[in-house]
């Protein structure tokens, strides 16, 4: 192929070498060096002295088996890679040749894919590469990448916090901050299906339409608020307290199964219920009936079942004169 | 109202969420978050975060700007310039001076520059619709910077960065954009002052 063209033979100066490829390292026929770039002078700190020999400064990584720059143009044609001994974490990629048959050896390296860590542990700049390099490109791509990825990971997570309010808002009774029937629904079937032991209240407030009816709707928010501040008093954390109707509320106590404690628990916030609630001058009275019912009390609780007995529950307790609690065992 | 939730709308332009989130910001970080909100329900913008990643109707940017210079009592041209000085200054937006000074050790070097900027955008990200940007070199230290872009603020963002920059290189200049979406930049003193100080590559961690 080379004969068909013309072969030009050219002589350069150092100095033209050394702008041309700033990493090159130019040996004497028995591979001691001769000149370095200047960059790579820099790589190579104090070890670049003349003479030096290149199994001394370099240790060659491929083609394997090769120690001295003959064995390397040897084996690897014109393609090796290298690392320096003096311990800066950079490997070289490189070409060579043989400058005809007696003479030197020229070999040009640059930096793979550790460019960046060179860059920066060398101190290195825009100078110190040819102007055909595309060091610059690689370095703006790397940061310009990085700024993305840091975008996208803000976006995510960005994302995910409004994903997570959104589900909140879902979840909740924007009345009274309790959870919603969905809410409630999900953790009924959740415990369900763990065949978790819990107690499940459902209520309903007495004479409410009442105070609907006499003192508006404001006050009739204003009570609904004021059984949800209750119920969040009342309860734990892993409780849940959700508002599903109109006045129809729902607890379920979690890890409770105790009849006794239950009873007590409903009490406490019927008695709290039954304080009167003074609204705008006037005074809101209410109560609460609450039909109560235990998943130990069911072979296999499911949510719907248990809603119905509640319901069930909370039927006989209005029926007991309102303002009371009835628990209802399964079959009752 | 349309929906102002970004990710329903695809038509929008890379370059729309991108001048967006430069503007917030901006407005953000020298105005406050009250009179960023100001702006957002002037505009009526339900949600006043814009996500850079996003994509908005096109003409969005332009709007809100045009709304900013009402909420802000400064021209619109005046903002978008502040928005480009401030992309470069901004000691939390570092990111973007150093993605410029890549461009070249020199002020004339980083103008040149200037029109291989799209391609290096794109490089980082893709589908970037990034404007036409040509450089004539007219006379000595004379320039001529062109901007092919539907955004009207570009070009004053533009002149912001062109500013901010002649600043970090050191470089005193005289920058005069015109209303042909041409820019005269005409540099009296290429070392006006000691260029500050730029690493190829940022310390580790």
């Amino acid at each position: 192929m080379q004969a068909d063209h013309p072969t030009h033979r050219i002589e350069l100066d150092s100095a033209t070498l050394a702008r041309f490829m700033p990493m090159h390292l130019l040996l004497d026929s028995k591979g001691l060096a001769l000149a370095y770039g200047p960059t790579l002078a820099q790589v190579l700190g104090a070890a670049a002295v003349p003479g030096a020999r290149f199994e001394d400064l370099f240790e060659v990584r491929s083609p394997g088996g090769a120690v001295t720059v003959e064995e390397v143009l040897a084996r690897g044609g014109n393609r090796f890679r290298l690392v320096p001994r003096n311990g800066v974490k950079a490997g070289l990629r490189g070409l060579g040749q043989r400058l005809g048959p007696q003479g030197g050896i020229l070999l040009n390296l640059s930096f793979g894919i550790d460019l960046i860590s060179a860059v920066r542990d060398l101190a290195l700049t825009d100078a110190d590469f040819a102007a055909t390099d595309l060091a610059m490109e690689l370095l703006y791509l790397a940061e310009a990448n990085a700024a993305v990825t840091r975008e996208l990971r803000g976006l995510n997570l960005r994302l995910e916090g409004a994903r997570m309010a959104a589900e909140e808002e879902a979840m909740t009774d924007p009345l009274t901050g309790l959870r919603n029937r969905r809410a409630a629904d999900l953790v009924l079937d959740r415990l369900c299906a763990a065949r978790a032991g819990f107690g499940l209240l459902h209520m309903d407030l007495d004479y409410f339409k009442a105070v609907n009816d006499t003192l508006g709707h404001a006050a009739g928010d204003f009570v609904l608020e004021t059984v949800g501040r209750i119920l969040r008093e009342q309860l734990r954390a892993e409780d849940c307290a959700a508002r599903i109707g109109g006045d129809e509320f729902v607890v379920i106590v979690a890890g409770r199964s105790d009849p006794k404690t239950l009873q007590a628990i409903a009490g406490r916030i019927i008695a709290r219920i039954d304080e009167p609630m003074v609204f705008e001058g006037g005074t809101a009275r209410v109560s609460a009936s609450i039909g109560i019912v235990r998943s130990a009390d069911f072979a296999a609780p499911d949510a719907t079942q248990l809603l119905a007995s509640a319901d069930r529950a909370l039927y006989a307790a209005k029926h007991a004169g309102r303002g009371r609690a009835v628990l209802l065992a399964a079959g009752e | 109202m349309r929906s102002r939730l970004g990710a329903e709308i695809a038509t929008g332009s890379d370059m729309d969420s991108l001048l967006l989130r430069s503007l917030q910001s901006y407005v953000l970080d020298t105005f406050g978050t009250a009179s960023w909100h100001e702006v957002c329900s002037a505009a009526g913008v339900t949600v006043p975060a814009f996500e850079p990643m996003l994509r908005y109707d096109p003409g969005t940017a332009d709007r809100i700007a045009e709304v900013a210079a009402g909420v802000l009592g400064r021209s619109v041209d005046t903002i978008w310039e502040d928005v480009g000085i401030y992309l470069v200054t901004n000691p939390d937006r570092e990111g973007v001076r150093r993605l410029l000074r890549f461009g070249g050790t020199g002020y004339a070097d980083f103008l040149h520059s200037l029109e291989e900027l799209p391609g290096r955008a794109r490089l980082a990200m893709p589908h970037l619709e990034a404007p036409e940007l040509t450089l004539d070199e007219v006379g000595p230290d004379r320039f001529e910077l062109r901007c092919k872009s539907p955004l009207r603020g570009l070009q004053r963002v533009l002149v912001g960065l062109l500013t901010a920059m002649a600043d970090d290189y050191g470089a005193l200049c005289v920058i005069e954009p015109d209303a042909d979406g041409c820019t005269k930049i005409t540099v009296l003193d290429r070392q006006h002052t000691e260029a500050r100080q730029f690493h190829l590559a940022l310390p580790e961690g």
